[in-house]
């Protein structure tokens, strides 16, 4: 019988462990996930919680009352920790979206186990990413003019700025990932319903939408869920091109140039299924999901970030050429610069996370060890923030006016908020894992074999 | 703005912008002398005739800052002068103005000032009233001469700074009257100057300079740009000498010869790196290769002695250089040399100062570009007595020889050496007196302060050279804050409380009095002639003609060698003047701490320096805290590596290590004079500044200097490049080859690039060009400026103008040292040729960078909410109000002259020194960016006053910035660039005309730059 599942499973597309094959194992074993927490869980949010009181403090309590002079901000480096951060976060955001709705269009066998934590990862991402464009502000109170509304003066924002097109962008994305996101919850939100009490059961009462599981409620919510990954992927490509143009509009060297949005986007990617394989390796590993998290999730994981960090590591280097073979004196020397000036040591850091640790991907036996899989990943996390510090920092510090150099530090305030950050999203992401089921368990149900009432089901068809 | 000026009363006869309205006798000013009137702020129930709201009033007066008397224009508004600028009728500033000048406002609204008279009551003060204070004051000075008191009793000692000629008269009676002795010390003496003219051709004042008429000029380390006896007079003297005719393709020679270039040497086209002390050798070597055997009358014997070589050898150059500058100096006459300055007093100071006036002299140069006035005592008073005088008074105090101990516009407990043992022996006269307006080192050792008043607020005259005279006049009503009265009305007040008469009750009575004669001169009443007189700031009169003095021998010999230094160490150390707070008496004004200095570009702290060499050989780096050891006194200091020094040199600027002069002042920096010895040059006097050797050595520790400087080497960039001289006129034709290619661009739908070089910017914007929201379609001027590099001296005046002009913050040393520094202008210092191991060609640019305001401009479109924009005139704008603070326009820019408000700056200036406030800018909130405006305001201010009062369009030349308006060197021309006549637009048809970066991202900016011209082959293309 497990013989039969597993190559039935297989054929169908599907990767989960074969030692699954009752669709009630897939409740029992993800809503428990829901059930109370432990201590551990507690203690993490607890510290993500004291994170976010030290992230407002810094923000609303220092930095905005006593202005934004607390960061290690200046004259030639006006953009620095905040905004790398943004692209960061931006990045991160992207694998989530990738996933669940190219991989879902495109029909890729290993997306189910993942994508519901993926896109969970993507919403708050978008959450934290944006916060920093807030935080970047000078004056954070008159925000808001960068939003297009009918005022009695005609007052309109400046279409041709690429910061009003980032601002679509984000809440673009936002407003649909956090749609997608929603809507493939709904059917498992339902099932915690059934099971759950008290209040709990209350509220998903009520963000379960009345799900019923009818024929044309899943009818619907099939369409539905088509339409919006349509929808969602070409956001997916749009979001980190229009941030990458946040750069490459503006005529500073080192970030006007044409290869930025391919750059970006393939950078986000690497860095989103990255951080993915950063949040589901504990997650697997504390809540047991081995079976439906196989090395096989992993390796294709893992091949995706291969993929990108070639294409990530062509563009550094295509840059570096080009810097070069444009005979440009302002371009050559801010990219020797990169290399060897003042910020080298960012920029190597960069070349090594990015281009030559996930050089092990080749290696069968790296893709399969999930240990090392994670050791790579966080690498590529601090790889992929230091790749957007280098592009936001060095190219800023040595422009085209020598007399008017500077040099960037970032202040205790900025490194702050950066670990708050980072506080900020644990929080949401904790939140999740006990709120919302972490997998998709209708999903994972439709490519399991459907329960048969004799013994040999599993060989059947 | 507009609409006030419409609705104004006609009655009232509106004056010409630039006509300057002076007060009559009576009325306002005068009631300002007074103390015992009730402050009341009352708003206006009568209106005073002067005052229309919103509506400046200018007044004439005479700068107070130094002994040069600048003529000013203050500009008041209600009442409070909140800008001064240069008189262009004066002719000894014609216009200009230096940062200290503009620093003086500070000094008046200074919140450090007294509120009243201070008495001293054991270890701290209480503050009295002016009838306490004066009356203490009297029944002392009557005790301490009372013969019969033993124990503290004796003379009155008048301890005075820099004063007019009228004030030196009232001391002068006021001390014989007590049967005193006045002493005069000022820190930065000109004694040997002096002494040295005196010997030479009997002259009481010192030599005037004829610095533009010289086709060569050799400066003997003479740092005349920034603290020489005159700065703006001289700095606008060498511009106008070494600024390129081009017509003729002809300019003036400067060639700097001493250890150190100062901001005045980085202007020389030649650099002669002579050993510290070998001025006079290398003079007098000169003058004897001059002169040939048996020349230069009574000195024929001693430039016998001292052949050439002994001058190469003596000053570590080649013979060779020495002779070939001797010919030079002959043959283009006229020449002129100038100079040691104070910043190389040594031992042998007067004697080094004899020898480039024999050179002078034998090169035929008396009367043409040097002239000793022997007739009249001309000079401002006091001004240059040394510090034999005061060692003098030292001894007296010492002795107890000294009852009343007065001092009065001098800091001689910080600007004298340690070693001289001032501070004790001032500590042990009974009862010492402090006329300050703020408390100084000097003030805090006193036991009654009458607070004076700043020069704004009181009376005075001055004589700054024969046959001028101005006179000072309040240009508003004290400080009310302040319990002030001017030091001459005290010294009146204790006078008749004395029971001396001394002709007048008040200092404006005793000051007209001194001056009833001048109505002769003009041929009118003396009312009327006054009048006149305060109207136009100054009066010019025939002075007595002097005849071209001969060369007289000295009575006294004197010593012509380099002189000995104190101590064993291997570097020679350099004590100058700074060019920022001069002795030190400008150190609490924050607009000059902030002030990049002209060569170092720090600001705030001090710091050594140190040949790159010297350094490596030691180990040393930039930023690296050393310690500076003399036989007597050691100092912490960081380093700064410059090339522009000798390897066997150090050289540290006064003007720091205040301990008691204020907030701004305190604490910042070191006082180089505790390194020096207390030793008087002889026979002038003066203190010795080049006297010792030191050790350096490396503490180990290091901090982040306060500079503005990011890399001082172009990067072979379009930025400030130069033009040879030999190569003038084949410029255009260059140009037209590259225009030709960038036109090419227009064809495949680029920007239309404004000609790089010669072409016509009138004509902007050009056909097919697009820019902005508002295109071509505008007929109203587009304004444009024009700097010429080859005038500007690198002064940075205007750096200080516009900061008061434009109320920009000051930000405090640790925001410079992150990169926070906010001025509008930033002079740009590019080394090209620097090399202090060999005579020859030096080639430094200066490069004034503020907004350029592109037609083109990459600010503009990045900006998400339009907070900047291009106005139909062409002027790139910034709206702090709509401003968001992204700082991408910043990003974009790539001038980088934007500047960001990172905190609310503005909150962190006290009362009453938010007073000096422009009220026709606004002050900028926490988080928005700001930058040039090409002085808005003053546009606006010239179209409405043109508008409303003549209906018509604004005249060229109406409209002058601050900067423009300070510029000594008249570098700067701004001006409607559509206007085919204005000055702005022939300036910039010169072939020298270049826009920064134009070429490489052309964009098309509205300031261009005039190539600096030099004589040596530009080596670099771009530059």
């Amino acid at each position: 019988m497990a013989n039969g599942v597993t190559k039935d499973a297989t054929a169908r597309g599907a990767m989960t462990h074969p030692d699954l094959h009752r669709l009630d194992d897939v409740n029992r074993d993800v809503l428990k996930m829901m059930g109370p927490p432990g201590k551990g869980w507690w203690a993490l949010l607890g510290l993500a919680a004291t994170g976010i009181g030290v992230f407002l403090v810094a923000w609303l309590g220092v930095q905005v009352p006593v202005g934004i002079g607390v960061s290690g901000l200046n004259g030639p480096v006006g953009w620095g920790v905040y905004i790398t951060t943004f692209v960061f976060w931006v990045g991160i955001a992207h694998s989530g979206t990738l996933i669940s709705a190219i991989l879902f269009l495109f029909r890729a066998p290993w997306r189910q186990s993942i994508y519901r934590a993926a896109e969970a990862m993507t919403v708050f991402a978008v959450m934290t990413a944006g916060l920093f464009p807030l935080i970047h502000v000078g004056r954070l109170w008159h925000a808001y003019w960068l939003v297009p509304y009918p005022n009695a003066r005609f007052l309109w924002p400046n279409f041709k700025s690429p910061l009003i097109w980032d601002v679509f962008a984000v809440t673009t994305y936002f407003t649909v990932s956090a749609t997608f996101f929603f809507l493939g919850c709904i059917p498992d939100i339902a099932a915690a319903r059934d099971r759950a009490t008290g209040l709990r059961k209350k509220f998903y009462q009520v963000i379960a939408l009345g799900w019923q599981g009818s024929d044309s409620q899943w009818h619907h919510f099939g369409k539905a869920y088509i339409f919006l990954a349509a929808l969602a992927t070409p956001l997916v490509l749009s979001v980190h091109s229009v941030v990458s143009w946040d750069f490459a509009m503006s005529i500073v060297p080192g970030w006007h140039t044409t290869i930025f949005a391919p750059y970006f986007v393939a950078g986000a990617i690497y860095s989103g299924v990255a951080m993915v394989i950063t949040l589901v390796v504990p997650m697997r590993k504390i809540f047991g999901l081995e079976a439906y998290l196989t090395t096989k999730h992993f390796d294709a994981m893992a091949k995706l970030c291969l993929l990108t960090s070639m294409i990530v590591l062509y563009a550094y280097l295509s840059e570096f050429f080009l810097a070069w073979y444009s005979g440009e004196e302002v371009e050559r020397t801010a990219f020797w610069n990169r290399l060897f000036g003042n910020y080298w040591w960012a920029t190597w850091i960069m070349l090594v996370c990015n281009g030559m640790v996930p050089v092990m991907l080749w290696f069968k036996r790296v893709r399969h060890s999930i240990p090392a899989l994670f050791v790579i990943s966080i690498f590529v996390n601090i790889g992929m923030w230091f790749e957007r510090y280098v592009i936001v920092v060095t190219s800023l510090h040595h422009e085209y006016e020598p007399f008017a150099w500077g040099m960037y530090r970032p202040s205790v305030v900025e490194m702050c908020i950066l670990l708050g950050s980072f506080c900020w999203f644990g929080f949401w992401f904790l939140l999740f894992t006990r709120l919302l089921p972490p997998i998709a368990i209708q999903e994972l149900k439709e490519v399991m074999p459907p329960p048969m009432r004799n013994k040999a089901s599993g060989a059947h068809s | 703005m507009s609409r006030d000026l419409a609705e104004r009363d006609d009655g009232i006869k509106r004056r010409d912008f630039l006509r300057v309205v002076g007060v009559t006798g009576a009325g306002a000013t005068l009631t300002g002398c007074s103390t015992s009137e009730v402050e009341k702020l009352l708003p206006y129930v009568v209106a005073d005739e002067e005052i229309t709201p919103g509506v400046a009033t200018w007044y004439t007066t005479v700068c107070g800052g130094c002994a040069a008397e600048c003529g000013m224009w203050v500009r008041t508004r209600e009442g409070r002068a909140v800008k001064v600028e240069g008189n262009p009728d004066h002719p000894v500033s014609e216009g200009g103005l230096c940062s200290r000048g503009h620093a003086t406002l500070q000094h008046l609204y200074h919140p450090d000032r007294f509120h009243g008279p201070m008495i001293r009551e054991g270890e701290v003060f209480r503050q009295g009233t002016w009838d306490e204070a004066e009356q203490l004051l009297a029944a002392r000075i009557t005790r301490a001469r009372n013969p019969q008191n033993t124990t503290d009793g004796g003379r009155v000692m008048f301890i005075g700074g820099h004063m007019g000629p009228s004030m030196s008269r009232l001391v002068d009676e006021f001390v014989a009257a007590l049967e005193g002795t006045r002493v005069d010390h000022d820190a930065i003496s000109d004694a040997p100057l002096l002494e040295a003219a005196r010997i030479a051709y009997g002259s009481n004042s010192l030599p005037r300079y004829d610095i533009g008429a010289a086709r060569l000029l050799l400066s003997f380390g003479y740092d005349f740009v920034e603290s020489g006896a005159s700065p703006v007079e001289h700095g606008k003297g060498l511009s106008r000498m070494s600024a390129v005719n081009d017509e003729t393709h002809t300019k003036g020679t400067f060639v700097f010869l001493g250890p150190r270039l100062s901001v005045t040497g980085l202007n020389a086209d030649e650099w002669v790196p002579i050993r510290p002390g070998s001025e006079g050798a290398v003079a007098l070597g000169m003058a004897s290769a001059i002169a040939g055997p048996g020349g230069g009358g009574p000195y024929a014997n001693l430039l016998q002695a001292y052949s050439p070589a002994i001058a190469a050898e003596a000053a570590d150059v080649g013979v060779e250089a020495i002779e070939e500058l001797a010919r030079r100096f002959a043959s283009e006459s006229p020449s002129l040399a100038l100079g040691p300055g104070s910043g190389a007093h040594h031992r042998n100071a007067t004697a080094a100062n004899l020898a480039v006036m024999i050179l002078n002299d034998v090169a035929g140069n008396v009367g043409t570009t040097v002239h000793y006035d022997t007739a009249g005592a001309g000079g401002a008073a006091g001004a240059s007595n040394g510090y034999a005088a005061i060692d003098q008074a030292t001894t007296a105090m010492a002795s107890g020889d000294v009852g009343v101990a007065i001092v009065h516009g001098t800091n001689p407990a910080y600007s004298l050496p340690a070693a001289s043992g001032f501070r004790e022996a001032f500590e042990q006269v009974p009862f010492k007196v402090a006329f300050a307006s703020a408390m100084d080192e000097t003030s805090a050792l006193a036991d009654l302060i009458l607070p004076d008043r700043h020069f704004l607020e009181s009376w005075g005259d001055s004589a700054p050279r024969p046959g001028v005279m101005a006179i000072q006049q309040p240009v508003m009503e004290a400080v009310p804050m302040f319990d002030s009265k001017q030091a001459g009305d005290a010294l009146l007040a204790v006078s008749s409380r004395l029971g001396n008469d001394l002709g007048a009750a008040t200092f404006y009575e005793y000051l007209q009095t001194q001056h009833r004669d001048f109505a002769g001169t003009t041929g009118s009443d003396f009312d009327e002639a006054w009048r006149q007189a305060l109207r136009n700031g100054v009066v010019e009169f025939a002075a007595p003609a002097s005849p071209t003095p001969q060369l007289r021998a000295p009575q006294t010999a004197l010593t012509f060698n380099p002189p000995v230094l104190d101590g064993s160490g291997d570097l020679t150390l350099l004590v100058h003047p700074s060019a920022r707070f001069g002795g030190g008496e400008f150190s609490n004004s924050p607009w000059l701490q902030e002030l990049p200095d002209p060569v170092s570009k720090i600001t705030w702290h001090s710091w050594l320096e140190m040949n790159p060499h010297t350094g490596e050989e030691r180990g040393i780096r930039t930023g690296d805290i050393v310690t500076v050891e003399s036989p007597h006194g050691s100092l912490d200091v960081p380093v700064w590596l410059y090339p522009g020094i000798r390897e066997d040199a150090v050289a540290l600027a006064m003007g720091g290590g205040h301990t008691a002069m204020g907030r701004y002042a305190d604490g910042s920096g070191v006082n180089a004079l505790d390194l020096l010895p207390a030793v008087a040059e002889q026979p002038s006097g003066a203190l010795v500044t080049l006297a010792t050797t030191v050790t350096v050595t490396n503490t180990g520790t290091g901090r982040r200097l306060a500079t503005i400087e990011g890399s001082s080497d172009q990067h072979d960039r379009p930025i400030a490049p130069a033009v040879q001289l030999a190569l003038l006129g084949e410029a255009a034709e260059e140009a037209e080859e590259e225009h030709g290619e960038l036109m090419e661009l227009q064809g495949v739908g680029g920007f239309v690039p404004v000609p790089a070089e010669g072409g016509a910017p009138g004509a902007f914007p050009l056909e097919g060009a697009r820019h902005g929201e508002y295109a071509d379609a505008h007929e109203g001027p587009r304004w444009a400026m024009a700097i010429d590099l080859d005038k500007c001296t690198g002064c940075s005046a205007c750096v200080t103008a516009c900061q008061a002009e434009n109320n920009v913050p000051w930000v405090g040393e640790d925001q410079v040292v992150m990169g926070r520094d906010m001025n509008w202008i930033r002079i740009e210092r590019y080394y090209e040729h620097v090399d202090a191991t060999q005579a020859g060609d030096l080639d430094v640019r200066f490069l004034p960078m503020l907004c350029q305001h592109c037609g083109n401009a990459p600010c503009e479109p990045v900006c998400p909410v339009f907070a900047t924009y291009h106005t139909p005139e062409g002027v790139n704008a910034q709206i702090y109000n709509r401003c968001v603070g992204t700082r991408y326009c910043a990003n974009n820019c790539p001038y980088k002259v934007r500047v960001f408000n990172w905190y609310r700056y503005t909150d962190a200036v006290p009362e009453p020194l938010n007073w000096q406030w422009n009220p026709d800018v606004t002050v900028r909130d926490n988080g928005v960016m700001e930058k040039c405006s090409f002085c808005m305001q003053r546009i606006r201010d010239a179209e409405n006053r043109a508008a409303l009062e003549e209906g018509r369009p604004v005249r060229d030349g109406e409209v002058v910035p601050a900067c423009e308006q300070s510029c000594p060197a008249e570098a700067i021309v701004f001006g409607n660039i559509r206007d085919p006549n204005a000055r702005v637009t022939q300036v910039v048809a010169s072939e020298r005309t270049y826009r920064v970066l134009d070429e490489l991202i052309n964009t098309q900016p509205a300031v261009n730059y005039l190539k600096k011209v030099t004589f040596h082959e530009v080596v670099s293309e771009a530059h």
